[in-house]
């Protein structure tokens, strides 16, 4: 190593500024003067800088950072401290260089070893994106109550920041499991039948078990269905985390990284494993909801009325507005199973079941079941009203329903019913010169009392008559001028009265009309009506049953 | 029509010096209210000694739906299986309607069918339903 001139000179500047302790210094600190010469070197620096001694060339013996540093420095002219510290690295350490300039225009450079502070300031910005990433992540997750989609943004989310690709393997429906894949940006749905036990770890993670560390996956092992179509592989590391749900977990997550980058470490393993405790909350969350839609929707489905027509001659219409509140939906229904042949009676029901929402529900579908079992015997009103009272009485609560029977037959030009009430509203039957009538018939309501009874009226309309079943919803619509009085059996029946002569689909639409208007926007009960009508003629009904000029007389 | 609000319902239990429980019922007899008038009256059933009869007043009952029916008709029955006699008195014009039209009038008794009828309260004439 060459020696330049004027290190005399130096020492003596360095004695007279420093001091001899300057020498045992903790940190690493070495005097350098406005030539680049190296002017005294403390043991913290030698030990750092091997080759640095008196007289050295400053940029043959430290890193060039720190040789373009005090250029900078020792031409800056008076205080090189206001310029700043200047950073690198040397070997393994991160450093931080002080200037202070000395009398003489000798600069001391003091290093600080800032590794371990650069290192915790890396682990803390990691930190703060992982926070960040797992509020964000829970905010997407949550965003939907729908599991496929669920499923797509935690392959999303996984791909975005833990992996190169991923791939969810959700809870198994029969003996599929739904997959969602995705890499490079695009999430693909799938289900298939797989092998767990073909990827160690994975079984595991579906019971809900611990994860398996993923050095001991082997990425070669992977079968194909694990690997999405995006990835441009091969995998170099994979890690397989289970998605735990309440109870029971919603599904695995498999993550793979491509072999050109690191493996997972530890600290990623435990941040994947957080990452998949939210998704597996909201997968499991989304998928009791699509269970618990899925019922209410099946139950409700049984709920909507079929449509009518035209049954041997005699015209049935039917009209059903649900309760806009889903907690009123009170059970109304109707049917109509025709006869086997004109000669036989066809028999129309309507109902109403006390109660509302899934109660409700489940009693209407159990009363609609028990009546078409119980149709052979429909001959006989009391029988059939008795059977079903008792297939329907229960010892631990007393929810009934009220309903009406009407069978139905017609004989050349005039159609004959039979109807009887169980605990009903009675039929409400409009001559051709328009007087409304009730029908007589009284009974007692089904499911509730040991016994029942009841009376049937025989009824016989000629063309043009109909018969109106209804339930009260219609009679206790709320509404009007003022917006609480009832619509009531007085108004239905003057508004019937108007409808003589109407086909049946006519009288339906014109009273749910009339009943609409009433109501306006106040919230209504369930409201069904079914009306039976003798056709004026064959002919004209065979042609059009839509519009009512044709029928007026 | 006098309306109530929804926490106007109230049930006022007493028992008179003959051994008889009376419960009265004032506001809205529905889905909201339905259940607290069955546990008042299982309340009532389940006492030791079993009252002589019960009572149930509705003079200020002001509407009754299908579930405050479904509640009578719990009642009527419980009321038989404790063995105690269940009168349904002061029926207001809109409940004698309902009771009629789903053929269960005849399963209460009215207080004046047997003559144990205790104070004759005039019926509310604003209590329709």
């Amino acid at each position: 190593m060459t020696n330049a001139e004027g290190s005399t000179r130096s020492t003596r500047g360095l004695t007279s500024s420093v001091g001899a302790s300057w020498m045992r210094a903790p940190c690493p600190a070495l005097v350098v003067d406005a030539a680049d010469v190296v002017v005294e070197v403390n043991t913290r620096a030698a030990e750092l800088f091997p080759r640095a001694e008196r007289g050295a060339w400053l940029k043959d013996v430290v890193p060039g950072w720190l040789v373009e540093g005090h250029r900078r420095a020792a031409a800056g002219g008076e205080d090189p401290a206001a310029t700043g510290p200047v950073r690198g690295r040397h070997g393994q350490w991160s450093l931080e260089a002080h200037p202070t300039l000395v009398p003489g225009g000798d600069v001391v450079w003091w290093l600080v070893d800032d590794t371990d502070r650069l290192l915790a300031e890396a682990a803390l910005r990691g930190e703060r994106q992982r926070t960040a990433f797992l509020a964000d992540a829970s905010t997407r997750l949550l965003a939907s109550l729908n599991t496929e989609r669920c499923m797509e943004v935690t392959v999303d989310l996984a791909v975005e920041h833990l992996a190169d690709a991923a791939v969810l393997v959700g809870h198994a429906s029969g003996r599929r499991h739904p997959l969602a894949l995705g890499a490079g940006g695009e999430v693909t749905h799938r289900s298939a039948r797989i092998e767990p036990a073909m990827i160690p770890g994975l079984a595991e993670a579906l019971q809900g078990f611990p994860p398996v560390p993923s050095r001991w996956i082997d990425p070669a092992a992977l079968p194909d269905w694990a690997v999405p179509d995006g990835f441009a592989g091969p995998a170099g590391s994979v890690v397989v985390t289970p998605l735990p749900g309440p109870g029971f977990p919603a599904g695995a997550l498999i993550l793979l990284r491509r072999s050109d980058r690191a493996a997972f470490d530890a600290s990623e393993e435990v941040f994947a494993r957080v990452f998949a405790a939210r998704a597996g909350a909201a997968l499991s969350a989304a998928r009791l909801y699509q269970e618990q839609s899925g019922i209410t929707a099946t139950l409700m489905a049984e709920l909507l009325p079929p449509v009518l027509r035209q049954v041997h001659g005699v015209e049935f219409a039917g009209g059903y507005r649900a309760s806009k509140d889903t907690e009123r939906v009170g059970g109304d229904f109707y049917d109509v199973h025709p006869g086997a042949d004109a000669d036989q009676e066809t028999l129309a029901v309507l109902g109403d079941v006390c109660g509302k929402g899934l109660d409700a529900a489940v009693l209407t579908g159990k009363i609609r079941n028990s009546l078409h079992a119980l149709l052979p015997l429909a001959d006989d009103h009391q029988n059939l009203l008795r059977l079903l009272n008792g297939a329907l009485l229960n010892s631990r609560h007393t929810r009934f329903a009220t309903l009406v029977l009407a069978s139905v037959r017609r004989r050349g030009s005039t159609t004959h019913l039979r109807l009887t009430s169980a605990g009903h509203p009675a039929p409400l039957i409009v001559r051709h010169d328009g007087t409304v009538r009730e029908a007589p018939t009284t009974g007692t309501l089904i499911g509730a009392l040991p016994d029942v009874r009841s009376t049937t009226a025989e009824v016989t309309l000629k063309p043009g008559e109909t018969c109106l079943l209804f339930t009260d919803g219609v009679t206790e619509a709320r509404g009007g001028p003022l917006g609480d009085a009832m619509f009531g059996e007085q108004r239905l029946r003057s508004a019937l009265g108007e409808c003589a002569g109407m086909p049946a689909e006519a009288v339906v639409e014109r009273i749910q009309m009339l009943v609409a208007e009433w109501i306006d926007d106040n919230p209504h009960d369930d409201i069904a009506v079914v009306a039976i009508t003798a056709p004026r003629t064959r002919h004209l009904t065979a042609v059009d049953g839509h519009s009512p000029g044709r029928y007026t007389p | 029509m006098i309306t109530h609000p929804e926490d106007g319902f109230q049930l006022t239990t007493t028992l008179n010096d003959a051994g008889e429980a009376r419960i009265r019922i004032a506001g809205d007899l529905d889905w909201d209210t339905a259940d607290q008038l069955t546990r008042a009256a299982a309340a009532c059933l389940g006492t030791a000694p079993a009252p002589r009869g019960l009572l149930l007043d509705c003079a200020r009952l002001t509407l009754c739906d299908s579930l405050g029916l479904s509640s009578l008709l719990m009642i009527h029955r419980q009321a038989g299986e404790a063995g105690v006699r269940l009168h349904l008195v002061n029926r207001p014009a809109a409940l004698q309607r309902l009771l009629q039209i789903t053929g269960t009038d005849h399963i209460f008794m009215d207080a004046a069918e047997d003559g144990t009828a205790t104070d004759a309260e005039a019926t509310d004439d604003d209590a329709t339903g």
